[in-house]
């Protein structure tokens, strides 16, 4: 009989997430930007951590940055309106 | 002189006259304060993300223009005292703005619109292909300039 082997280790697949702008220098962080904004903020309209969107730092901040901005201008939403 | 882009949202619970008016007035500010305006982006009438003053609906409008400080300064004192302006937002494009560059690029822009409705009566009364020239140098050289404002 095969060995068992004594303790199952968890298993756990990392995919390293790349930041999507460091890849493409094509694409831009603006404020003015809604669409590529709306893809860093949940539904409720917080702003997605690095954590889970895989930017990095640089960019991050400059993602933060240009929704705020979004924000002020009323492009996207602080607390988005209950879906009616 | 440095390159800056403003963009300020007019109450758009307002007839379309009445914005004209604020938009044409604070263009005129930019101009006033010896600011080179680049360009002028008429977003029309969008939905407000939130409601703000009682407004559900804004009349956005971008500028992008070189100017001083001084001129941002009294833009923005302007777009204070206003209030069918709700919002107005300000950012720095480039530190550095050759001044000389920008106003032949607006110039040769300014130049690569007018032929259009000039043309035309022209046409009509000679042949065509030599009115017709002289816009399409001109737009190669509206083209070029995107990317450099980007940055």
């Amino acid at each position: 009989m095969p060995v068992m082997p004594r303790r199952k280790r968890k298993q756990f697949y990392v995919r390293r997430k790349v930041c999507r702008f460091c890849v493409d220098a094509a694409l831009a962080i603006d404020y003015k930007d809604v669409n590529t904004l709306r893809q860093f903020v949940t539904e409720r309209g917080k702003i997605i951590p690095r954590r889970i969107s895989g930017n990095c730092a640089r960019h991050q901040r400059r993602v933060t940055r240009a929704i705020k901005q979004a924000r002020l201008l009323s492009l996207i939403a602080y607390v988005p309106l209950p879906a009616s | 002189m440095r390159r800056y882009e403003t963009v300020w949202v007019v109450n758009g619970d307002l007839p379309d006259e009445e914005v004209q008016a604020v938009n044409d007035k604070f263009s005129r500010i930019i101009s006033a304060q010896g600011g080179v305006l680049a360009g002028l982006e008429d977003w029309g009438r969008r939905k407000l993300a939130y409601k703000i003053k009682g407004a559900i609906r804004g009349y956005y409008m971008l500028a992008d223009f070189a100017g001083s400080s001084e001129a941002v300064k009294e833009l923005e004192r302007n777009f204070r005292i206003d209030d069918r302006i709700i919002r107005y937002l300000t950012t720095k494009k480039s530190d550095q703005v050759d001044v000389e560059a920008l106003q032949a690029e607006v110039a040769a822009k300014a130049l690569a619109a007018a032929p259009v409705p000039e043309v035309a009566p022209v046409s009509e009364a000679a042949p065509a292909p030599e009115p017709e020239a002289p816009p399409e140098p001109a737009a190669p050289v509206e083209e070029a300039a995107p990317p450099a404002q980007e940055e």
